[in-house]
């Protein structure tokens, strides 16, 4: 369980130190079975310290699996997971946290309870002193754009500031890499143009490296440098955009899933 | 000698084993099916063990009084699903607040009612020859393994069975499957409540039958429950044959059921602490263990 | 939401009082929490030391009620076992108290029984959630501790069960429990009947305050939020089995100590605390009263066991029934409990007559808003 292997094939992509390296994510043969199914299976792969990489694939390709894996909250049957050159296979979510990743979830998964400020002090709390925190907080509501939804349960917001929030959340927690399962399912064509300038902003002026699972191609192509494809468990295509489109393999896996 | 201390090792382990099956059956269908945890269970035996006893008083001969106590604890569950538990679905923790409220309200009504003591029966078929104990042991024994034999059956291979499965795994789909998730909760409930009658009334003439007669079968039934995890019969029987075995182990080498009693206890805590999702959790994750590595 | 300049001190407090994890927080609200307090303090005044002496045992309840309320209503842990806590409480405060039979031994007896019952909290706690066991299953294990401790302190009625000088006693009990009182050596202050009934109500108001400025502090939003969405929450980087642990542990802690204000008031303890009615009694109290309200369920518990106690006096048996039909109604119609639903009644009450007065007030409040 989770202990890396030693033995394990070597791809070129892998580097063993990490020092002096950009890298700031990297797995090695990286599998999970859950009983007999192996959602994922010895996937390698490599993210570069500020970039945005897109996940893509059919239904069931191990996708959110992966990202679980990442997180911490799915334990790895084998291989093994670098962070920023150190291993933190095996490690509890909340200490890969505090590492700097951070994770937003597929369903928006805010404290329905909550109004908006007390949200935002969940993550907040944990990064900035009281003092900075009430400048903080404001500065974030400026950001994602609820300032005017401060006092507002949660529950209450429309499903665009929903996701806003949600990646607010993710933000005040000063990530250095965060995942993102799936952010513009269900939003309209201008919340998801939203989300998408947000993203590239949050590359572009944080340096926050960012995983996102997306099904939606034409939010893939408007955001991506690059893009993963995964089929059955294992990376089936890497490339950027252009090339993946081109792809008539990628197209197939697509078309086989859909029809 | 020696094959005598085992046959009245073997008897004592029947004994305990049968006590704890019959004791968490009804508890472990309701809790397994509906996710349900009733804290009235004991009351229910309770109901069954008055109901029996006072239908004998009343001159019924003995299988015939018993199967009142089973019918009459069955309609008093149907009517309770329908008045109060039926809204309850979905909100565990208040079905177990609830149920727990149902549980003294029913002690205090029988108390008053009925004072604190009912008419007893005799124990029936005699005491056995060779081992130490009443003939009637035995037949808990077999009525035991015969109940989980019967609900095995029940829920595998008829049609209700398969239908009360789908509900419990996915009441959604089965409702869009044509399934009428109602009746099922509310039959299974009814089968939970005629399965704790039925103890209630089998242990009429073994107990003295007090309001408070129900709580001494709560700590083996929800003991055995939680160590049995969720999958209801297989793990009501690996349970109670194990719990049962640590206690009739220890009574047997120390002559003391109480510390018999504390045996079981702390080999249940340690089954928690190693396995928190009960034994057949456990066995779950070891076959899908034993699939990961074909 | 800009806070008054003119008095700081006046704010700070407040604002370590207050928060959205506590109900009340107006001057009407303290205002009125002042004048309840001050009644209870008058009630030895009124109406003599019988009444103090029931009403020590009322209010060591309603410390018992506020322990179950903190853990439930705030952590969504829901124990059946508290009295448990409250129980070893009372036999650790008498065992000590009546083996060292000077003034310091009621002190050690204090502090002994804290220790003993916040170390079996702890270690319960620290068995169940490190170990996995989450949800129902916590609620059960934490019941069947309280039965095993029903049936083990029942069989120690021989000779032998005896720490030292304090014989057990089986069910029926152990007798001669000092008074509390504080002291070393020989010199000290034992607690009369009035002394005793203070020190329980002071008990009660300093863990109501300590409570709410715990609720309200950096880790009071981390109880909530563990509360409302355990993974969640671990996703922040909260060690969340810690809290649980944690709160798991403190609640036990304050059991530990209701369990002495009412054992030394008693000076006898049987193990009915144990017991399933027992046991029974704080989850009625914060079912009814109201979970996520401290107050409400100290209310609750002062209200249902004075009801209980006319009704015993009066002779009549019915009170366990008038509690149960009681929980089951509350259970059926207000889910969340009588302060809280009164508190949302007001709220809502509130918020739609300023909507009406002065639509769209807040700016950029849209419609769905107004019409929630």
């Amino acid at each position: 369980m989770g202990v890396s292997d030693p033995t394990v094939k070597t791809t070129p992509a892998v580097d063993e130190t990490g020092e002096g390296s950009s890298r700031v994510l990297q797995t090695r043969g990286l599998t999970k079975h859950f009983g007999g199914l192996t959602a994922t299976d010895e996937v390698d792969f490599a993210l570069e310290e500020g970039e945005l990489r897109c996940l893509i694939g059919p239904n069931g390709a191990g996708k959110s699996t992966f990202l679980n894996l990442l997180t911490g909250q799915l334990e790895a049957s084998s291989g093994s997971i670098y962070y920023d050159g150190r291993e933190i296979t095996g490690t509890s979510p909340h200490e890969r946290v505090d590492r700097g990743i951070t994770m937003k979830f597929q369903v928006p998964s805010i404290y329905d309870e909550f109004t908006v400020a007390q949200n935002l002090r969940i993550p907040l709390q944990q990064v900035v002193d009281g003092d900075e925190y009430g400048s903080r907080t404001r500065e974030i509501l400026e950001r994602f754009d609820l300032l005017s939804e401060r006092e507002t349960t949660a529950s209450d917001l429309s499903h665009g500031q929903q996701q806003r929030l949600e990646i607010g959340m993710a933000m005040a927690m000063e990530p250095n890499l965060m995942l993102l399962d799936e952010p513009v399912a269900g939003l309209s064509v201008e919340e998801t143009a939203d989300i998408a300038e947000l993203l590239e902003e949050i590359v572009a002026d944080d340096g926050v490296a960012l995983i996102v699972i997306e099904h939606d191609i034409d939010f893939v192509e408007s955001i991506a440098d690059r893009v993963t494809v995964l089929d059955q468990g294992s990376i089936f295509r890497e490339g950027s955009i252009e090339e993946i489109r081109a792809d008539p393999e990628v197209k197939r896996i697509y078309l086989g899933d859909d029809h | 000698m020696a094959g005598v201390g085992l046959l009245n090792f073997g008897f004592e382990f029947l004994e305990i084993f049968a006590f704890i099956v019959l004791a968490t059956v009804g508890l472990a269908v309701i809790f397994g099916m509906m996710g349900i945890i009733n804290l009235a269970h004991g009351e229910f035996i309770l109901v069954g063990a008055y109901a029996t006893t006072f239908a004998f008083a009343a001159g019924l001969p003995l299988p015939l009084a018993m199967l009142t106590g089973v019918v009459l604890t069955a309609v008093f569950g149907l009517v309770l699903e329908r008045l109060i538990i039926r809204h309850l679905y979905g909100r565990l923790l208040d079905s177990m607040v609830v149920t727990w409220g149902i549980s003294l309200v029913m002690i205090q009504l029988v108390r008053i009612a009925f004072g604190n003591a009912a008419p007893g029966i005799g124990i029936p078929f005699g005491e056995l020859p060779v081992v130490d104990g009443p003939a009637y042991y035995l037949v808990l024994g077999v009525l035991a393994v015969g109940v989980l034999g019967g609900l095995y059956a029940l829920f595998m291979w008829t049609d209700f069975g398969v239908r009360a499965r789908a509900t419990m795994q996915d009441a959604e789909t089965a409702r869009s499957m044509g399934i009428d998730t109602d009746r099922m909760y509310m039959s299974t409930f009814a089968i939970g409540s005629a399965l704790a009658g039925f103890t209630g009334a089998l242990y009429a003439p073994v107990m003295t039958i007090t309001p408070q007669y129900g709580t001494g079968f709560l700590v083996e039934a929800f003991v055995a429950v939680v160590v049995g995890g969720s999958s209801v019969i297989v793990g009501t029987l690996l349970a109670s044959g194990f719990l049962g075995s640590v206690n009739a182990v220890f009574t047997n080498v120390t002559e003391s059921t109480f510390i018999g009693l504390v045996a079981m206890l702390l080999a249940a805590i340690v089954t928690i602490r190693l396995m928190p999702d009960g034994i057949t959790g456990f066995l779950e994750t070891v076959r899908q263990r034993w699939g990961e590595n074909r | 939401m800009s806070h008054g300049t003119s008095d700081e001190l006046q704010a700070r407090v407040t604002g370590l009082l207050g928060g959205p994890n506590v109900m009340g927080n107006s001057p009407a609200f303290w205002a009125g929490l002042a004048v309840a307090v001050a009644l209870l303090a008058a009630l030895p005044v009124l109406f003599g030391y019988y009444a103090a002496e029931i009403g020590s045992v009322f209010l060591a309840y309603a410390l018992l009620a506020m322990s179950l309320a903190f853990i439930w209503g705030y952590c969504g842990i829901l124990s059946f076992g508290q009295v448990a806590f409250f129980g070893i409480g009372g036999y650790a405060f008498g065992i000590v108290a009546i083996n060292v039979s000077t003034m310091g031994g009621l002190t050690l007896g204090l502090v002994t029984a804290l220790v003993v019952s916040t170390l079996f909290a702890a270690m319960l706690g620290y068995f169940m959630f490190y170990g996995g066991v989450r949800d129902v299953y916590v609620t059960i294990l934490t019941l069947v501790v309280a039965l095993v401790l029903h049936t083990f302190m029942g069989q120690t009625a021989g000779g032998e069960w005896a720490v030292g000088d304090a014989r057990l006693g089986g069910f029926n009990g152990m007798n001669g429990v000092p008074d509390l009182g504080i002291g070393v050596g020989l010199i000290g202050y034992e607690f009369g009947i009035a002394a005793h009934y203070y020190v329980t109500l002071g008990a009660v108001v300093a863990t109501y305050l300590g409570l709410r400025v715990l609720l309200n502090s950096r880790f009071g939003y981390a109880i909530v939020a563990t509360r409302e969405d355990e993974t969640r929450t671990e996703m922040f980087g909260y060690d969340t089995t810690f809290i649980k642990f944690a709160v798991f542990t403190i609640g036990g802690a304050i059991a530990g100590l209701s369990g002495v204000l009412f054992t030394t008031q008693n000076n006898y303890i049987d193990p009915s605390v144990f017991g399933i009615t027992a046991a029974a009694l704080p989850v009625v109290w914060a079912s009814v009263g109201g979970r996520t309200s401290l107050l409400g369920t100290v209310g609750a518990a002062l209200a249902i066991q004075f009801l209980d106690y006319r009704l015993a006096i009066s002779g009549s048996e019915w009170a366990l029934v008038v509690i149960g039909s009681l929980l089951v109604f509350v259970v059926l119609v207000i889910p969340e409990g009588i302060a809280p639903g009164l508190h949302d009644l007001v709220v809502s009450r509130r918020s739609r007559s300023t909507s009406a007065e002065s639509p769209g007030s807040d700016g950029g409040a849209n419609a769905e808003e107004v019409s929630d």
